[in-house]
């Protein structure tokens, strides 16, 4: 079975550095991923403040579409410090979701809480805007320095839990280094995945399949900010041996989320 | 001791690349092939299939903190361009230097990879107005009569009148990275020199980066006659559609930003956009192949 592991569903902001008003629909993302052979997604809210509605939101949308969404929460473990354990809990026992985005850098507060719920913990450090914005809507892109001071201590600290990179490390490979620190880290840490999404130095996606086991890698679309069908294609010219490709597809996230 | 984090490449651009420090060149690998670059035809005799950008060759930095710093600052390996675009179909690719000081030997370099896959490569020159102001103009003469350039590309800073001018003597088409990232500064220029053909390189906003610039570039070629977007590096499809839609086909060229970029999976983006055929084609060789044959090159 094919399984996007990122998209996004609903209201809010998009997650990527430059921030905008984004509201997503899950019928277009029905139909964008069918159109590039996915059978599952796994769909997670936009940005928000706080995300307890949100969530909620996700659990409705799946309970709608079982067969073609895995739900993920988000939080931002600094705006919901002290509310988060329980919100989470909750969505995981009782609103059925699978996975935690973390809008923000992981707390203890979430990582003690991810480590009992046994889920895997998908974050993408931004470090926020550099200089503040000069009006509405003129914010520029959050500031990126790569992944790995973000994620040693952390996925050290917690060996139980698995974390998911974004991007293969660099959204839009930007910062083509940070791909190095993500293959670095996902060799390094037996719980740390890469996310295959909006690479557009394919070549750091042909290095990461030669260096980091392909148990690791994990494929997403991003979707709908890009095209499920291109980040497909992506995979597809990687001219992957069928079990190594069916891992990276789905395989490996099903495992994950098991 | 804490280590200052490397410039990301937007950063990199918006400061004006390799306008930096020092004039040091490395000129090893200086060549005068006189490589003329021939314009092919496509499978069974169409319009051929050409990326209009793409780079070749060495960066020549010496003396500048860039030097060797990023892939862009180092190398760009014509050998990877022509695996990638035999298996992408693409008949054809117009190459141009990465990053240098001054931007002589980096044209030769150019002309001679051009002479040595004959038929394979197009020749575009760069040339800084900021370091190389007042012999613009005689090097873009030899360049375009000895050496078979056909255009100007990818430069990183406004152009001078100097470089206009020639460029519109010798038909050259000019080839622009949106200075700072912002398509703004185009205005500067683009009214004054309706007798050139700009191509604003990445849509207006390499790697999708900031969306907004993606409008200002579809503003842009809407306003002016004379402009056109290349499709490199768009990680937001949906405004490579929109561009298509609002400016129609013939405002759009393909392009891949290789080797950074793949071309297998840039000209995917356009084909999967399931265009009529006709359209297609201006898209992916036959707006290129246009702007091309108005060039005074000299064989």
């Amino acid at each position: 079975m094919v399984i996007d592991c990122n998209a996004a569903v609903g209201e809010g902001e998009c997650w990527e550095p430059k921030r905008r008003a984004v509201n997503y629909s899950p019928d277009v993302l029905l139909k964008d991923s069918a159109d590039a052979g996915i059978q599952r997604s796994c769909i997670m809210p936009a940005r928000n403040k706080s995300y307890r509605e949100r969530n909620r939101e996700i659990g409705r949308i799946c309970e709608k579409y079982p067969e073609k969404f895995i739900g993920f929460a988000a939080h931002n473990p600094q705006a919901e410090t002290g509310a988060l354990r329980q919100m989470l809990i909750e969505e995981v026992k009782t609103v059925g979701l699978k996975a935690v985005r973390s809008d923000g850098h992981p707390t203890r507060e979430l990582l003690d809480t991810v480590a009992e719920l046994n889920i895997p913990v998908m974050y993408y450090p931004l470090l926020g805007v550099a200089e503040p914005a000069a009006g509405p809507g003129t914010a520029g892109p959050e500031t990126y320095s790569g992944p790995a001071r973000a994620y040693y201590v952390m996925a050290g600290l917690y060996p139980s839990v698995n974390f998911i990179l974004p991007h293969l490390g660099s959204y839009r490979s930007d910062e083509w280094w940070a791909h190095l620190e993500a293959i670095e880290l996902a060799t390094r840490l037996p719980n740390v995945y890469v996310e295959t999404s909006g690479v557009l130095g394919h070549k750091y996606l042909e290095m990461a399949i030669r260096e980091i086991p392909a148990g690791k890698i994990l494929f997403g679309s991003n979707a709908p900010e890009e095209d499920p069908l291109v980040e497909m294609y992506a995979i597809k010219l990687l001219k992957l041996p069928q079990p190594q490709e069916a891992a990276i597809l789905g395989g490996n996230i099903r495992k994950l989320l098991a | 001791m804490r280590k200052e984090p490397e410039p990301s490449r937007r950063e990199f651009l918006g400061r004006g690349g390799m306008l930096l420090l020092g004039t040091a060149l490395w000129d090893a690998n200086g060549s005068d092939s006189r490589a003329a670059t021939p314009l092919v035809a496509g499978q069974q005799g169409g319009i051929p299939v050409i990326d209009c950008h793409a780079h070749a060759g060495i960066a020549r930095l010496s003396g500048t903190k860039d030097d060797l710093t990023d892939p862009w600052n180092a190398v760009a390996d014509p050998e990877t361009i022509l695996q990638h675009a035999q298996e992408a179909g693409i008949n054809q690719t117009v190459i141009f230097p990465i990053y240098n000081t001054t931007y002589e030997k980096a044209n030769e370099e150019i002309a001679e990879i051009c002479g040595r896959h004959p038929g394979r490569f197009i020749a575009f020159a760069d040339h800084s107005p900021a370091t190389e102001a007042g012999r613009i103009r005689s090097l873009m003469l030899r360049e375009c009569h000895d050496l078979g350039v056909r255009g100007i590309g990818e430069m990183e800073e406004e152009p001078n009148a100097e470089l206009l001018d020639a460029a519109k003597e010798l038909k050259f088409p000019v080839l622009i990275h949106p200075p700072q990232e912002r398509v703004a500064p185009f205005y500067d220029f683009v009214p004054t020199n309706p007798d050139v053909n700009f191509i604003v390189a990445h849509l207006g906003s390499s790697g999708s980066e900031d969306f907004d610039e993606h409008l200002a570039a579809i503003s842009l070629a809407k306003c002016y006659p004379n402009v056109y977007l290349d499709t490199s590096n768009v990680v937001l499809t949906r405004y490579l559609k929109m561009a298509i839609e609002e400016l129609g086909p013939e405002k759009i060229l393909f392009g891949s930003d290789e080797p950074e970029s793949d071309c297998r999976l840039e000209i995917f983006k356009i084909r999967n956009l399931k265009l009529p055929k006709d359209h297609e084609e201006m898209i992916l060789g036959g707006n290129i192949l246009r702007l091309l044959g108005s060039s005074k090159r000299t064989a």
